[in-house]
């Protein structure tokens, strides 16, 4: 493969040891938080261990798929040829009701419907090549 | 804050840098090596008596040990070396960490260099990589989120939260194309309006493309010595470096503690200790301009204004010779040249030949005190150095 050709496709996630439950989460339409049972700490970017404990008693649970855009950055200048097709599209920064913050994007709507504080709801999509990824439309 | 301390231990005694810009042909080890030449030129010493090199990966270059690499293409071999990484707050890590190593006895007479060619020397693939390449691939890379946007985030909110305006943005941009006009080589120098950055077309929100720094090839070196050995070789200006201090927050943007408030605040905090003095003390800075609201947000947490003031600050002349605190009067990365990893070097290229008055038209008087703010990875990173003149000591 070229590099050119790998350009022109979007990266496709690999999950790790850490990651792997989150990835099965989504194939089956769902978002996995880690929650400790130690300290309640609440976590999206998955991890073997609680970030604020270190404990290692974590159950993963799905999120209510209710959220509040904290931030947002509308994407004019692809970052590659993967995404020259797809612009312009608004990068979010989600608050989860449960309490993480997480990166992603909107979807079903155009980028201008997004403002501070606008209240969204998950939506797990399926792109072509079979990735489920966690996006947010207008609630 | 530590016993020891770096404070006025360790000199910068050569700096150099290559020409910038457009510069093809050119590898990132010549463009370190030949900024190298200049360093030691500078300081009048020959290569053989450097014993240590510390330098920085380069997107255009195969070299994972970019600094080992140098010192076979350079033609020395050093007791002491190290390829640093913690993206753009690497250029003020290199300091306090040979300031460390010299005061540590690891090496006595340290080259500091990085080189890299954007703008001419990556192949398709390696551009690709440098523009996401610092992106977590399972939770950032699958969106299409390049680097600029995460630092738009940050600027957004600060729109959000303190009524920071676009002018305001796009005057950091024009004050810097006004000071690289006066800086030879710079790699663009056409004064440039507030109308003209708001017209130059999005890049990502609220960025437009003349918010953003640009692209360059270019390499920068500088020679650093123990206050002893610099008095030993008769160097007749050496610039101390006073203080340093590191913050490391998060990897991931979304587990910045706040998307306002940065690292820079604690590593800023204790390379004021270090050294001494605090931020109204400093007479110049070169603070990090990879887009012109990382500049707004430095100014306060580098303690020049109150938060949520650094968009009124820089509107009201701040940032420029007559203002309080005359930030990145060679251009910045903004402007003069912005080639990655060696960008921020560029900036203590221009602290330094500040302090030592060897800035011409564009020198800004009676400079004793200056500091350098490098970050990087949507402010992950965060590096302070504050440098002076004998006189400060
Ligand atoms: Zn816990």
């Amino acid at each position: 493969m070229t590099g050119n050709d790998r350009a022109s496709e979007k990266p496709i996630p690999s999950p790790d040891a850490d990651s792997a439950q989150l990835w099965r989460g989504l194939r089956d339409g769902v978002l996995l938080l880690q929650h400790c049972d130690k300290c309640r700490h609440v976590q999206y970017y998955q991890q073997g261990m609680c970030r604020q404990c270190g404990a290692e008693d974590i159950r993963h649970r799905p999120a209510c798929g209710r959220g509040k855009v904290h931030s947002f950055s509308v994407v004019h200048r692809a970052p590659g040829p993967a995404f020259k097709d797809d612009v312009p599209y608004a990068v979010l920064l989600v608050d989860l009701e449960e309490g993480p913050r997480m990166i992603s994007t909107f979807t079903g709507g155009p980028p201008e419907d997004v403002t501070f504080d606008l209240n969204v709801t998950l939506v797990v999509e399926i792109s072509g090549d079979g990735t489920a990824l966690p996006r947010f439309r207008r609630s | 804050m530590s016993e020891t301390t770096l404070r006025g231990k360790v000199a910068v005694i050569g700096i150099g840098i290559s020409p910038v810009g457009k510069v093809p042909g050119r590898s990132p080890l010549w463009l370190a090596a030949d900024a190298s030449k200049k360093a030691l030129a500078d300081a009048g010493l020959e290569k053989s008596v450097v014993d240590g090199v510390l330098s920085c990966h380069a997107f255009a270059s195969p070299f994972h040990r970019f600094s080992v690499a140098l010192s076979e293409y350079f033609g020395i071999q050093p007791t002491f070396s190290n390829t640093l990484q913690v993206s753009g707050a690497t250029a003020a890590t290199m300091f306090n960490i040979g300031a460390a190593a010299i005061q540590g006895g690891l090496a006595k007479v340290i080259l500091l260099t990085a080189g890299d060619s954007l703008m001419t020397g990556l192949t398709p693939e390696m551009a690709l990589r440098s523009m996401t390449e610092s992106r977590d691939q399972q939770y950032e890379m699958p969106y299409g989120i390049p680097v600029a946007n995460t630092f738009a985030m940050t600027a957004h909110r600060h729109m959000r939260e303190f009524g920071t305006t676009a002018e305001q943005l796009a005057e950091v941009a024009v004050v810097s194309r006004r000071h690289a006009s006066r800086t030879p080589g710079a790699q663009q120098t056409a004064p440039i309006t507030i109308d003209d950055v708001l017209n130059s077309g999005w890049v990502t929100t609220p960025y437009h493309k003349l918010d953003c720094s640009l692209i360059s090839d270019g390499g920068a070196a500088f020679i650093l010595t123990s206050a002893e050995h610099a008095k030993e070789l008769g160097i007749v200006n050496p610039i101390y470096i006073l203080g340093g201090g590191e913050c490391y927050t998060h990897e991931h943007i979304f587990l910045m503690p706040s998307l306002t408030s940065t690292g820079a605040v604690m590593s800023s905090r204790n390379a004021y200790a270090m050294a001494g003095y605090g931020p109204k003390d400093m007479h110049i800075a070169g603070i990090y301009d990879c887009f012109t609201g990382t500049v707004i947000m430095m100014l306060e947490d580098l303690g020049f204004c109150p938060k949520g003031e650094g968009g009124r600050f820089v509107a009201d002349g701040h940032m420029t010779y007559g203002g309080q605190i005359p930030s990145n009067t060679h251009g910045g990365l903004l402007s003069f040249a912005h080639p990655g990893m060696p960008g921020s070097l560029f900036h203590f290229y221009e602290v330094i030949a500040q302090l030592r008055g060897q800035c011409g038209d564009r020198q800004v008087a009676g400079a004793q005190l200056g500091l350098v703010h490098s970050l990087g990875a949507g402010y992950a990173t965060n590096a302070t150095t504050v440098l002076g003149t004998e006189n400060v000591l």
